[in-house]
């Protein structure tokens, strides 16, 4: 029994154009097509299609195509190599070495000097230890400070126990 | 003196795998246009085209070792486009960017000329180009790929069951009816 619907040569045609059916079954599409118009206009329209795919124009990669890619491919090698240095268990325990003697450097420093207000007209230097551009200034940022109330002596104690230079501050500051 | 005969494609990336970058770069010569061409198809926008295809590559550099020599290096690499090209197409669907201006080729890739002027072989100048690399664009994604890759990649029904990893006789019905799609579509070209 032979099938002959529309349908069933339509699902053929690729295989018609490219000459890969069986000899029983190409009989059968030229037998319907040359009795059905609609089939062979669908298959005139397929034809002309894929003759107009296959001869599109071909696209060529802009000319910098090499030279971006490899560029973009060094800076991916560098990047592979910070990785690997940054992940292996060398930087990692220098990385741990660094934040701990970080760490423990700022706490010396708070032990050491607690609380260290800056007060206006006061500059510290590098070390911590105020200094005071103009003496006559400090017994105003003094009055303002919560703790005027206490001599001047031990506020400046209290601040650096072990600072030797505050004695000479004192002097300066003419609180003595 | 005999021309020294050209490697594979398989024989350049052993050849990469084994740390010779200039068959890398070899291979990128051979491919560069071909997939420009292929993911283009997809994505009709050159710009975007060509970052797919750098894409491609680098991921080809940076997996090189998962190549096996069980398929072909064509098959394998245009696997890769291929998925990065409908990836870039779902995402663009899921943003909705699709808009009206992108659909207008406006990058006079073909010159659009009045169907008028040709009604003998309509379908083989540019204006029947333009109006089929819409067609294709509309296509339902599955076809839009095997259409890709059969008719304008030139590929075997073989390599394409491979990148697809369908069953040939998929392939050929799938070609078939995206080829009669496109026929549906474009019936007013030339009636």
């Amino acid at each position: 029994m032979q099938n002959t619907d529309c349908t069933f040569i339509c699902e053929q045609f690729t295989e018609y154009q490219e000459n890969s059916l069986s000899s029983e079954i190409r009989a059968q599409v030229d037998t319907h097509l040359a009795s059905c118009s609609a089939c062979r206009e669908i298959f005139q329209k397929l034809t002309g299609v894929v003759e107009t795919l296959h001869k599109l124009p071909s696209l060529q990669a802009s000319t910098d195509f090499t030279s971006t890619l490899l560029s973009r491919i060094e800076t991916l090698n560098q990047e592979t190599v910070w990785q690997k240095i940054y992940s292996s268990s060398y930087s990692r325990v220098a990385g741990y070495a660094i934040a701990a003697g970080l760490i423990v450097a700022i706490g010396i420093n708070i032990l050491i000097d607690p609380i260290s207000p800056i007060k206006p007209g006061v500059q510290s230097n590098y070390a911590g230890e105020k200094i005071n551009p103009d003496p006559r200034t400090e017994s105003l940022a003094e009055v303002s400070d919560s703790s005027a109330n206490q001599p001047a002596d031990s506020l400046t104690l209290q601040n650096s126990p072990i600072n030797s230079q505050n004695q000479s501050m004192q002097l300066v500051s003419g609180k003595k | 003196m005999s021309e020294k005969p050209l490697k594979t494609d398989e024989q350049l990336i052993a050849d990469f795998q084994n740390g010779n970058e200039n068959a890398f770069v070899e291979l990128v010569d051979r491919y560069k246009d071909r997939l420009v061409n292929f993911v283009y198809r997809f994505l009709h926008d050159m710009t975007d085209a060509e970052d797919m295809v750098q894409e491609t590559f680098l991921k080809v550099y940076k997996n090189k070792h998962a190549y096996r020599e069980i398929a072909k290096f064509s098959t394998w690499i245009y696997t890769i486009a291929g998925n990065l090209a409908r990836s870039e197409l779902r995402k663009r669907k899921r943003r909705k960017t699709y808009t009206m201006s992108a659909l207008s080729f406006d990058d006079n890739e073909f010159t659009p000329v009045d169907p008028g002027k040709d009604t003998e072989g309509i379908v083989f100048n540019s204006y029947a180009g333009e109006e089929i690399m819409k067609a294709i664009y509309a296509l339902a994604e599955p076809f839009k790929t095997i259409i890709i890759l059969r008719d304008i990649q030139e590929l075997s029904y073989e390599d394409i069951s491979t990148i697809l990893d369908i069953p040939m006789g998929t392939v050929k019905s799938r070609v078939n009816r995206a080829r009669l799609k496109l026929q549906e579509t474009l019936s007013y070209l030339k009636e």
